[in-house]
């Protein structure tokens, strides 16, 4: 019986001309229930986005297989959407035209497009720049525009590579309750890398800790933490036990400070 | 009233800079230093040189005879430069093949082998046409290469990601990625464009602003020269300034334009 979103012994690795060859992914294992929320923390390089590459249907795996909804992934496909790490918005495109890429990818007509993205953009709180080119915004507005973009193709999967990372905190605490709100009403599957811990736990279902390259799935967190979230959740004593977890099994795979003296016990 | 100056101080500089060159140019001639006409000439002679020969027709018939083969070279150069550019790009075993030739010819003065040239087309519209085009061509090329080769492949995985098919990835990444490469090569085939009428025309021809620059000058009638140079660098300046202003139209998203 497999799950919703399956990944079974993915293996990956680069081989980039005239240059050593990297094993991005190793034996990499997920199942993922349709509906929850997923998180995956892991040290940089560990190959999270390698991996939402693969889910998403971009880079095909050496070995194994990648399947959502019972079906094997061999390409792109409408049922899932990626807010990119680096943005990737198109700057000769609107703010406007950039969110309603994926709907005109679909053929959409443009009177039904322009209406569906101005709500996605009024959300990520980018009303008045729908005018307005990559070049003339802050690092997190381009991060709002790619959540937009995402969220208007409407996909069932929503990938996310550390979609908040350019946000200030206040903004990122806003666009987390639009995020849980959403992902509730829309009942999407998501998926959400991220290097804060913090973060991981208050949104996740389930969070993921990666091993350093290689990457594998080393632990499976669940967060037993009630829903609706509240902002005072974050400081309850298991809202804590649980970062202390996902810490400590974390930590381990850090190589950067010296791993010697690091394992105690 | 200030701020119309301060906003369009550039354009008002830049004008200022011209007429005072003209205005200093036509003083030191008229009374400073003593004008030899065989040598030199100054403004206002070349004003009235250049409104003879406009009202009799001859400018606006030499200009004709010089646009033909401009804009045949020019026109086969867009092409021939897009195409051989975007193969470059694209296979990168035409690209490695073809870089150090195509430097080289870029490279080097070509309007050196305009004689031979002329051997081999013969005087008129096909000598000229090929000269212009061999001198334009590789701006072209290198830069539809360059353009090629920088198309952001995170772009053509998004557009892929959200079910774009290869005409999406070709229509929505690579032509709006290209094209402003395209048009900056434009601006430099421009210029090199307009030394090989020149040149074309000062070798063999018999009509042509090249030829009347050359005729002129064999005549000593420097103030008419001195008009068909302007001519020129007034149409140089036009091109360049038109390409310039169509980038902006046309690309308002590229940064610091
Ligand atoms: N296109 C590629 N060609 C060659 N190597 C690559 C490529 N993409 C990723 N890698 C390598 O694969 C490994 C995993 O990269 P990946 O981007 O998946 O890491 P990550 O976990 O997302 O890191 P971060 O948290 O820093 O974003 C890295 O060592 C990287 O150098
Ligand atoms: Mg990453």
């Amino acid at each position: 019986m497999s799950s919703y979103i399956s990944a079974e012994n993915i293996n990956l690795t680069f081989r980039p001309k005239n240059r050593e060859a990297v094993t991005a992914l190793s034996e990499f294992n997920i199942d993922i229930e349709q509906g929850q929320f997923v998180s995956i923390v892991g040290p940089s390089g560990c190959g999270k986005s390698t991996f939402l590459n693969v889910l998403l249907g971009l880079i095909p795996p050496n070995t194994g297989v990648m399947s959502v909804n019972g079906r094997t992934v061999t390409g792109p496909g409408t049922d899932r959407a990626m807010v990119f790490q680096e943005f990737g918005l198109l700057p000769w495109r609107t703010v406007a035209h950039n969110v309603e890429l994926g709907l005109e990818l679909q053929g959409v007509a443009k009177g039904p497009r322009r209406e569906t993205c101005q709500g996605f953009i009024k959300m990520v709180g980018l009303t008045g720049f729908e005018n307005h080119y990559p070049h003339e915004l802050s690092g997190g507005m381009k991060q709002r525009v790619g959540l937009a973009r995402a969220l208007a193709s409407d996909p069932d999967v929503l990938l996310m590579d550390e979609p908040f990372a350019a946000l200030d905190a206040q903004t990122r605490d806003i666009m987390q309750a639009e995020l849980l709100r959403i992902w509730h009403e829309a009942k999407k599957t998501v998926l959400f890398v991220t290097h804060q811990i913090e973060e991981a736990v208050y949104l996740s279902d389930h969070v993921i800790v990666m091993t350093k390259r290689p990457g594998r799935t080393k632990k499976l967190v669940p967060i037993d933490l009630p829903r609706p979230r509240d902002y005072e959740m974050r400081v309850s004593p298991r809202f804590n036990e649980l970062k202390l977890e996902i810490w400590n099994e974390l930590k381990d795979e850090l190589s950067v400070g010296g791993d010697e003296d690091s394992g105690h016990a | 009233m200030n701020a119309w100056i301060y906003e369009k101080r550039r354009l008002l500089l830049g004008v200022a800079a011209v007429i005072l060159f003209f205005l200093v140019w036509e003083v030191i001639f008229s009374g400073l230093v003593k004008l030899n006409p065989l040598f030199m000439s100054k403004p206002s002679l070349i004003w009235s040189g250049f409104m003879y020969d406009l009202k009799s027709g001859k400018v606006l018939f030499e200009l004709m005879v010089s646009v033909r083969p401009f804009l045949f070279g020019f026109i086969a150069a867009v092409v021939v430069g897009i195409v051989v550019g975007t193969f470059m790009g694209w296979r990168q075993k035409v690209g490695y093949a073809l870089d150090p030739l195509m430097t080289a010819l870029y490279a080097s003065p070509l309007v050196a082998v305009a004689p031979l040239v002329i051997i081999i087309f013969g005087v008129g519209v096909p000598g000229k046409t090929f000269l212009i085009f061999v001198l334009s061509v590789f701006p072209f090329i290198f830069n539809t290469y360059a353009g090629v080769k920088a198309v952001d492949q995170l772009l053509v995985n998004v557009v892929r990601s959200m079910g774009g098919n290869d005409k999406d990835i070709y229509f929505k990444v690579i032509v709006p990625s290209v094209l402003p490469y395209i048009i900056a090569g434009g601006r430099y085939a421009i210029g090199r464009a307009l030394v090989g009428i020149l040149v074309g025309e000062f070798y063999a021809a018999s009509a042509g602003i090249g030829y009347m620059i050359a005729f002129y000058g064999d005549m000593y009638a420097i103030d008419r020269m001195f008009a068909y140079i302007l001519i020129m660098m007034v149409i140089a300046v036009a091109f360049t300034e038109g390409i310039r202003w169509a980038e902006r139209a046309a690309f308002p998203w590229r940064v610091g334009m």
